[in-house]
């Protein structure tokens, strides 16, 4: 009789095994030891057993059960002003941090304040001279927006189209179809969904 | 009428992201995908039905009130599972519990609260006689796997039941690569002993 080839199987080889993929040589070995073979199928056999154990399920509240204890998370509550806070002051580092642009901020804007109440001619010239100028540049950009419409060569056409009243009421009617498709279309992309939920296999 | 997500076709991540965005279905979806694997494992760990079922509430309340701590690019199951895991081992330390209440907690003192925390079998038997081989045998492993130790428990029952991988166990479990392995050598060898007796 031939000897049996190799050493016997490892717990790795038996893994491997169990797998599909043992190397060659432990195949060979497997094939023709017998008391590896026995081992190789009591470890198949348990493995079986195990994924054929019962489902198991809880209670058909539970998931209600759960959700009673949940705290969804809302965006606008004070829990997430919380939040940040506790985030804030997790660390000593943090809370430094923290402690230290909430100083530069308040100091800041003492500053500011101070200044402001000590020079208010000079506030009020600086404001003046803002709005001077800001309505300068505003009215010149709508002047350049006009004359910039009003040379497209099909404004004529579109001026001349809407000189009748007929043509405006339906000029209007068309803009608020659209804008109530608009609105239906909105509401149903941002609707919850219903609690129809499809089945995902595990 | 508006149409809900194909919860189906999106990934754990996915609802996670609806979750993360106040969504209660997404939260109600994430439960209904692992309430079972987790309450299963948890069972098995504790064998008590009521108190599997506190844990698996806890496990999920838990996982849930921290959704934004969870990280994307980790397998939520792994999350999940190693919570559930957490809180069942913390449990096991504190108490030990060392029979199988295939008909009831070991704690149950009457017949009543027997029957309230049995284990319940799933519908994969298809005859009374199937039935009966089924439970002995079921019973017989699940017992075994009652008298494993917690650490093995886990191992074996996230391996060979839930069907996780050697590293996936490692990280859940926060332990080295080769203990996971050693530990799933010995729980199947262990397992084998305790069955040896049904095959003769």
């Amino acid at each position: 009789m031939n000897p049996v080839p190799g050493s016997h199987l490892s717990p790795d080889d038996f893994d491997a095994w169990l797998s599909g993929a043992l190397a060659p040589d432990a195949r060979e070995h497997l094939d023709r030891c017998a008391e590896c073979r026995e081992r190789a199928d009591a470890e198949r056999e348990i493995v079986t057993l195990l994924g054929s154990l019962p489902l198991l399920s809880p209670a058909p509240d539970f998931a209600d059960r759960v959700m009673h204890a949940v705290a969804l998370p809302d965006p606008f509550s004070l829990r997430s002003l919380a939040g940040i806070r506790r985030k804030l002051l997790a660390t000593p580092k943090a809370a430094a941090f923290a402690a230290t642009v909430a100083v530069l901020l308040v100091g800041s804007m003492t500053a500011s304040i101070v200044w402001s109440l000590g020079h208010r001619e000079t506030l009020i010239a600086i404001g003046s001279w803002v709005a001077a100028e800001a309505w300068q540049v505003g009215w010149v950009a709508l002047r350049g927006v006009a004359s910039n419409l009003m040379e497209q060569p099909w404004y004529s056409a579109l001026r001349g189209s809407l000189e009748h009243p007929a043509r405006w009421g339906t000029l209007s009617a068309l803009a608020s179809l659209a804008y109530l498709l608009g609105v239906v279309a909105l509401r149903r992309l941002l609707a919850p969904p219903t609690p129809r939920v499809a089945h995902a296999n595990l | 009428m508006a149409s809900a997500p194909e919860w189906a076709t999106l990934t754990d991540q996915q609802v996670v992201l609806l979750a993360r965005g106040g969504r209660e279905a997404a939260y109600r979806e994430l439960i209904r995908r692992y309430e079972r694997p987790v309450f299963a494992l948890l069972f098995r760990m504790v064998r008590d039905r009521e108190l599997a079922e506190d844990l698996s509430q806890e496990t999920f309340v838990k996982a849930l009130n921290a959704i934004d701590s969870y990280r994307p690019e980790f397998k939520f199951s792994s999350w999940i599972f190693k919570i559930g895991n957490n809180a069942a081992i913390d449990h096991l330390r504190r108490r030990e519990l060392d029979t199988l209440s295939l008909d009831g907690s070991p704690h149950a003192e009457t017949p009543e609260a027997m029957q309230a925390t049995a284990l319940q079998i799933g519908a994969r038997q298809e005859s009374p006689l199937d039935t009966v081989e089924a439970k002995e045998l079921g019973g017989a492993i699940e017992a075994a796997i009652g008298r494993l130790r917690p650490e093995y428990r886990s191992c074996i029952l996230l391996r060979h039941v839930e069907g996780r991988a050697y590293e996936e166990i490692a990280e859940l479990l926060n332990l080295p690569l080769g203990t996971v392995k050693t530990y799933i050598h010995r729980a199947r060898n262990e397992l084998r002993l305790a069955l040896a007796h049904l095959k003769e």
